[in-house]
């Protein structure tokens, strides 16, 4: 690529608009402060926006929003902590929880970075699998961003239309993993199981189905006066700032960076997969609601791709052969004396990951989902941390507040896309 | 009455259970006059199925089990057959929390802050396995269980449990409360 | 390639990724160089790790080659080999990223030990602000210049850095109903 990702048009706005001392705290003024007129008021963890346990602390000058402060831990549950009392074999089951919404990514970073920190080569089902099926968590994602963000400015009854492809996707990954959610299908060498049979004649139902369903989002909100008017203009953030204060995903691609991890650093398999990847300029809330909307078209083409390779697919092993990590298939069991005894050792002392550390990431829904793995060489990761894009975004709360309203302040934190699992960890 | 069999035959005797301590105030009196002019059945009978038909949750979900309590008000699991659609924001309004998602240290006191707002009869159900036990986070950072800030009415097992589980459980407890049994804070407090 | 980064002590390629060791005192200068000179625009994550306890209890190489068996450890076959011994307690990692149209990550690596103190990188990239936080609310480790270094996901006055090695997991032992 020749062309620089980053914006080549004019900044949205001049200079910098990041707080300082603090980039993360909006500090009301002292003139503003001595006028006595300023109001603290404290959006709880618990509030009616669904984006989980979240507290902000924000002063107000009547209805506008002059100082801003977020506080978060309020789901921190010590998984990097838990996941290295673990084995890597139990450890993979952790990850899931930390962005509930995406949870396959997550599953997907970390499994790539044992499989990196091993060496170890996937055979080419698997990798076409979990792209399929990141892409569908992908569009999951999207869907329940849009339901719940439209919910909570008011167009209520986009929920129930999100909810209803919600739905249909958590039938196919019932299909194909047994659960709805937490599907804890990537293992290290590739998929748990089989593909079922009964997959693909109902995944291409959802790939027709999905274009129109999102013809029918757009026709809601896309155009709406009242959607525009509260989403366009909002809550800004230029492409100099977004990539001083780290930000990534569709909030990145919002604020005109064409910057995509599946494209600029690909894994799985991205190299092979036809899609364009959305970018609008303008920076503001409008902008990241394209691009999700865009996203979810996208995916569904990645996924109309992968359903097509995956067909032709049929027979092939769908995990590495690797009997030191992957286990041996249970036939097996009965005739081999070496499969018994590696089934036996991975599954009660665990596979052993040579010493190392590595940083992968890969493209969640939100943006650069990162997991930093140190291995001692042993059957327990020594330290896991996973670099959540929603933490991040936060951080550019304060910058995106300047000049916002109180009502503007509830469409800007949806629009960031914060799982809050992710946040805490 | 969606009640088949008189609650006398199963041996329940709702008024002593429904309010075991209290004498008989102005209410029981009012009560008592009431069913002797317009024989129905007990009155408290008649206010415990109007609890449970429109028993509205609190918006209190934390971390995944949120989601699949989202999707029990989405079209396909529905829980506005029962009533409940109406997810209020201020717990003043609400009559049952549904704790959905992992309990942190941190979260504890504005939780238990929650709970002390709302008014009552008010019940409590520990969606998932978190809520119910810490789940599988058993160390410095959650609470294990709810029930060590609340006392919990129903637990609803599951990580996360599926809608249908958990409106298995919703209905358990509209049933329990149908019975006569009462809320939790009455029966036990929190545990150790 | 990144000899010219001030204070760089050693450069490692593993598993295709660069880790830049650099003295703690230089930290924030390699920071600049990096950002201005190399074009790393992008701080992705500020990573610490506790190597509290590294190699004291030998483990097994995966295939499990080694000069001298020890047939007594449990569980190595007899192949014992210990991980590389790390200079100091605690590594501060950062992973940088040339958001570009020729994209390369790096990791800076700093060592200390408990109670040093890093500069912080604020003034280079914003982003990081609340991930020193974080390393300082889990890990302990303080970031001198930081304009708010308070915890920011326990508790204010929690006491105790979690993610030590020396800190329990918590938590309680799990009764089972057979049990008394």
């Amino acid at each position: 690529m020749a062309v620089s990702p980053v914006a080549t048009r004019a900044p949205i706005y001049e200079g910098t608009r990041i707080p300082h001392p603090v980039p993360t705290v909006l500090r009301v003024p002292d003139e503003l402060r001595a006028t006595g007129d300023v109001m603290t008021v404290n959006f709880g963890p618990n509030h009616p926006s669904t984006h989980g346990v979240l507290r902000l602390v924000v002063d107000l000058f009547g209805e506008d929003v002059v100082g801003l402060e977020a506080v978060i831990g309020y789901l921190h549950t010590g998984f990097e902590k838990n996941m290295e009392q673990k084995t890597w074999w139990k450890a993979i089951t952790y990850p899931e929880r930390i962005d509930y919404l995406s949870y396959q990514a997550n599953e997907l970073v970390f499994v790539l970075a044992i499989e990196k920190l091993l060496g170890l080569e996937i055979p080419p089902k698997a990798s076409w699998m979990r792209t399929c099926l990141c892409e569908l968590n992908r569009i999951h994602s999207h869907l329940v961003w849009l339901g719940t963000s439209a919910l909570e400015l008011g167009a209520i009854s986009m929920f129930w239309y999100c909810f209803r492809e919600r739905e249909q996707i958590l039938d196919l990954f019932e299909l194909v993993t047994g659960a709805r959610m937490h599907t804890r299908y990537f293992q290290a060498g590739g998929l748990a199981e089989d593909i079922p049979r009964g997959f693909f004649p109902e995944a291409r139902k959802l790939v027709e189905w999905m274009p129109h369903a999102i013809d029918e989002y757009e026709a809601m909100l896309s155009r709406n006066k009242i959607w525009l008017e509260r989403t366009q203009g909002i809550g800004l953030l230029s492409a100099a700032d977004a990539i001083a204060l780290g930000q990534s995903g569709p909030v990145l691609r919002a604020s005109g960076v064409d910057w995509d991890l599946r494209r600029a650093e690909p894994y799985l398999a991205y190299p092979e997969v036809d899609f364009d990847v959305p970018v609008y300029h303008e920076g503001d809330v409008y902008a990241r609601y394209r691009v999700h909307v865009d996203e979810m078209r996208q995916s569904t083409r990645i996924v109309a791709q992968c359903l097509d390779r995956l067909e032709a697919m049929e027979g092939e092993p769908w995990i590495a052969d690797d009997r030191k990590v992957v286990l041996p298939p249970r036939e097996e069991l009965h005739t081999s004396m070496e499969s018994l005894i590696h089934h036996f050792k991975i599954v009660t002392e665990g596979y052993r990951v040579p010493e190392g550390e590595v940083y992968v990431a890969v493209e969640s829904p939100r943006g650069e989902l990162g997991c930093y793995v140190v291995s001692d060489g042993g059957p327990r990761p020594w330290r896991v941390k996973f670099r959540a894009p929603s933490f991040v975004a936060l951080e550019a709360t304060a910058t995106c507040m300047s000049d916002a309203l109180i009502a503007d302040m509830i469409a800007i934190v949806g629009s960031l896309d914060t799982v809050m699992g992710e946040v805490d960890r | 009455m969606a009640l088949e069999r008189p609650l006398a035959e199963l041996g329940l005797h709702s008024e002593r259970v429904l309010w075991p301590d209290k004498g008989p105030g102005r209410f029981e009196q009012e009560v008592e006059a009431l069913e002797r002019k317009v024989g129905l059945t007990t009155l408290e009978k008649a206010v415990a199925w109007a609890q449970t038909k429109s028993m509205w949750p609190d918006t209190f979900g934390l971390a995944c089990c949120a989601i699949e309590m989202m999707s029990i008000v989405s079209a396909r699991y529905d829980i506005a057959r029962f009533g409940m659609e109406a997810f209020r924001s201020s717990p003043r309004q609400a009559d049952l929390l549904i704790v959905s998602g992992r309990v942190s240290n941190k979260m504890a006191a504005p939780l238990r802050q929650i709970y002390d707002q709302m008014l009552e009869p008010k019940w409590v159900i520990a969606m998932g396995a978190c809520a119910s036990s810490g789940g599988m986070f058993n160390n410095y950072a959650i609470v294990q269980s709810v029930d060590k800030i609340t006392p919990v009415d129903v637990y609803v097992p599951g990580c996360p449990p599926r809608p249908e589980q958990l409106m298995e459980g919703i209905i358990r407890l509209h049933e329990a409360v149908q019975a006569g049994v009462p809320p939790a804070y009455e029966l036990r407090s929190v545990a150790p | 390639m990144y000899e010219g980064v001030p204070g760089v002590t050693e450069v490692v390629e593993a598993h295709g990724e660069t880790t830049v060791v650099v003295e703690t005192e230089r930290l924030v200068d390699a920071c600049v160089h990096l950002r201005d000179e190399e074009g790393f625009n992008f701080l992705s994550d500020v990573s610490a790790a506790d190597y509290l306890g590294w190699g004291e209890a030998g483990v097994s190489g995966y295939i499990g080659t080694a000069a001298g068996r020890d047939l007594n450890a449990p569980m190595t076959q007899g192949l014992q080999v210990l991980p590389r011994p790390k200079p100091k307690r605690f590594s501060v990692s950062y992973h940088l990223l040339a958001l570009s149209a020729d994209p390369r990550r790096v990791r800076v690596q700093t060592w200390v030990d408990d109670g040093e103190e890093v500069p912080s990188v604020v003034a280079v990239w914003p982003t990081a602000d609340w991930h020193e936080r974080e390393a300082w609310d889990l890990m302990g480790i303080r970031f001198s210049g930081h304009p708010n270094l308070t915890r920011i996901l326990l508790d204010e006055d929690w006491e105790g850095h979690p993610l030590r090695k020396d800190y329990p997991i918590g938590g309680e032992p799990v009764r089972f109903s057979e049990e008394e």
